[in-house]
């Protein structure tokens, strides 16, 4: 378990972090969304311990991160960065071994790695060499080599063709899958909507919503939408609020039970559930708010 | 050693041997070692091939004088010589090449002028034969114009003490200074660069979740000191190597070895000063065209100091060497240039011994400190008093 508590970081007049409060779970995906400058990155430097706190802490475990642990952890910041004139191959393997493998193992999960990224053949040249696409992925392969026990991966899906976001998040799932906690920045809302199992938004330093993405977007139901095959115009009959989106009827303050049985009355109901707003709509929301 | 110092060597070890192998076993460095060492080959090697294996010059003589001319040879050495009965005998013998050079009645016979060296000697030869025949002309026995012919030579007197030894003293200052300077700064500049490499392509972020800037800084100054310590040792060896291949060795200064073993000593000094700060200067920008400016007062520095030791090659007992080579960072290469050309008494070496090794301490701690402040922040370059007010 990762927990980051309570976090606050000035620079010069501006506080970047006012408290900025977060945890994933094992096995747990979290995506950390915010609009650019709400604080995103300064809370991942911080948990990495590229950058130190104001104050608040780092909890992993029960404890407090030290340095050692957070050796196992697997970071990628948000603005890349590889030796372009190392071997790739040779690049990766050092990174592993930085991360306290041997050299053997950190050979082997290299070449491992580069074999799942399709870079096998390349992993003899430089990594000025390759293509933008091919050294993002080498980037992934630096930040998963030592098989990391936490993922923090600022802005992953940035700049990768719809392929290289395929095996981001497959690889995404198979950390968390063997059981680490996985915290990840995004601006692709329907990503993390389709990987993350809870959501922080953050704004301005401060979380303004968090929770599980299901949880959440119960929360901000909009309105019950019933399709019903009749030629009967029944937005006089159906109770609360009542509007058409195209032939359906969206209900607001309404009994649904008391609405479905006049659906069900007037002809075959096709679509009778509560509209859910996408991670999108959420985030708008909240930022807005 | 507990668990985690095991880590931080081996830390430390890593980034060192990284260097080493990218940058040590590059082609580029392995090319330019390989043409270096090829050149100092040569260079020693050069003194063989222009004179030392042709042997000893063919001289022809003829005429009256040739007794007189054959003894005077003889006693200088390096002369093959032939005695002819004329002189139209002796200049066949340098048409066909027989021997280069012919002197018969007040001639030098030669193809196309004689080498400077033997024409120096035929010169004295003939002078001193030309006395001695004249002396014996004038009636003067053998032994009187043995006598007259006997001269003291010069006795040098230096009056002050330390004063210089020699010529080859010189040179082996010379030497000293010039490849500590080389030794200094290149891998200083490849310090600085490597350090704005790894800040510029932001790799340095993830770096520093594993590493602590003290082991990434000095893991680059220790793997950098290695490769140009491999150059030198590279170097070093050819040229004693091609020397005592050609018998040159025996020639050189009986303090060679000795000098060089304690170059080696001031070299890690002055290099652990420059190399640190070299770093710390070089993390307070972040793109490789700004590192320049922030080199400028070290590249001064040590140039300044490899003048300053080739003016003390040329007045090694003034004020001004004594001084120049006892002061940080000068001394680096002022002291063990001197140590080379006079002598230097001992209180003088340990105290600029102890300076050094303090002022690389210093720089140690002042480059780490800047490093570890100023290796994350990117944007502009940072100002030096604001990296050192910066809270770690």
């Amino acid at each position: 378990m990762l927990e980051i508590k309570d976090l606050h970081k000035r620079f010069g007049d501006t506080a970047a972090l006012d408290g900025v409060s977060l945890s994933a779970a094992p096995g747990e995906v979290v995506g950390f969304v915010g609009a650019n400058g709400a604080g995103k990155t300064t809370t991942m430097r911080i948990a990495m311990g590229v950058l130190a706190a104001d104050s608040g802490e780092i909890v992993y475990n029960g404890s407090p991160l030290g340095v050692e642990q957070r050796r196992r952890f697997g970071y990628m910041p948000s603005e890349r960065g590889l030796y372009p004139k190392m071997k790739t191959g040779e690049q990766v393997a050092y990174f592993g071994e930085l991360h306290g493998m041997t050299r053997a193992e950190a050979r082997r999960s290299a070449a491992e790695l580069l074999e799942q990224l399709n870079l096998t053949e390349r992993m003899g040249d430089f990594v000025q060499d390759l293509s933008l696409g091919n050294q993002q992925r080498v980037q992934l392969a630096v930040s998963l080599v030592h098989d990391p026990e936490v993922l923090i991966l600022d802005e992953p899906f940035s700049g990768l063709d719809p392929i290289a976001v395929d095996v981001m998040g497959t690889a995404l799932k198979d950390r968390a899958a063997a059981g680490a906690p996985v915290i990840f920045s995004s601006h692709q809302l329907d990503l993390v909507e389709r990987l993350c199992d809870s959501v922080v938004i953050i704004g301005n330093g401060r979380i303004i919503a968090a929770g599980g993405v299901e949880e959440l977007k119960a929360k901000e139901v909009k309105h019950l939408r019933i399709s019903v095959e009749t030629p009967e115009d029944l937005t006089a009959r159906l109770p609360g609020t009542v509007t058409r989106d195209g032939d359906d009827y969206l209900i607001e303050d309404g009994d649904d039970q008391e609405a479905l049985r006049i659906a069900a009355a007037a002809g075959r109901v096709t679509r009778f559930a509560y509209d859910q707003p996408t991670i999108a709509e959420i985030f708008r929301e909240a930022v807005t708010r | 050693m507990t668990q985690s110092e095991t880590s931080r060597m081996r830390g430390l070890l890593l980034v060192a041997g990284r260097e080493i192998r990218v940058r040590g076993l590059s082609k580029s460095n392995l090319v330019s070692l390989v043409v270096t060492v090829v050149i100092v080959g040569v260079l020693a090697a050069l003194p063989t091939l222009i004179g030392g294996d042709e042997g000893d010059a063919k001289v022809g003589l003829a005429g009256d004088n040739a007794p007189a001319m054959q003894a005077q040879l003889e006693a200088m050495g390096g002369f093959d010589i032939t005695v002819y009965g004329s002189a139209d005998e002796a200049e066949r013998a340098v048409e066909d090449e027989t021997v280069e050079a012919a002197v018969a009645d007040g001639s030098l016979y030669s193809l196309d002028g004689v080498a400077n060296d033997v024409e120096t000697k035929i010169d004295a030869a003939w002078q001193a034969a030309s006395v001695q025949t004249n002396l014996a002309d004038a009636g003067l026995s053998d032994q009187e114009i043995t006598q007259a012919l006997t001269v003291r030579p010069l006795e040098f007197v230096t009056l002050e003490s330390g004063g210089v030894n020699s010529t080859l003293d010189y040179f082996t200052g010379l030497i000293i200074s010039i490849i500590m300077f080389m030794m200094l700064m290149t891998p200083v500049q490849y310090i600085a660069m490597g350090v704005v490499e790894e800040k510029s392509s932001r790799i340095v972020e993830i770096l520093l979740t594993s590493l602590k800037p003290w082991q990434l800084l000095g893991g680059k100054v220790i793997g950098l000191g290695v490769i140009s310590l491999v150059n030198l040792i590279a170097m070093v060896a050819v040229g004693l190597g091609v020397s005592a291949a050609t018998g040159m060795l025996s020639d050189l200064p009986p303090g060679t070895a000795s000098a060089a073993v304690s170059t080696i000593g001031w070299w890690l000094m002055a290099f652990a000063l420059f190399g640190t700060l070299a770093g710390g200067v070089g993390s307070l920008v972040s793109r490789q065209e700004e590192s320049g400016s922030v080199l400028t007062p070290l590249i001064m520095s040590l140039t300044l100091s490899y003048l300053g030791a080739i003016f003390l090659l040329n007045a090694p007992t003034s004020t001004f060497a004594e001084v120049l080579s006892i002061i940080p960072p000068f001394s680096g290469i002022a002291m063990p240039t001197r140590m080379a050309i006079a002598e230097v008494p001992a209180w003088q070496i340990g105290l600029s011994g102890v300076l050094l090794a303090l002022a690389a301490a210093g720089a140690l701690a002042l480059g780490s400190q800047l490093y570890k402040r100023s290796v994350l922040y990117t944007g502009s370059r940072m100002k030096l008093t604001e990296a050192l007010r910066r809270a770690a």
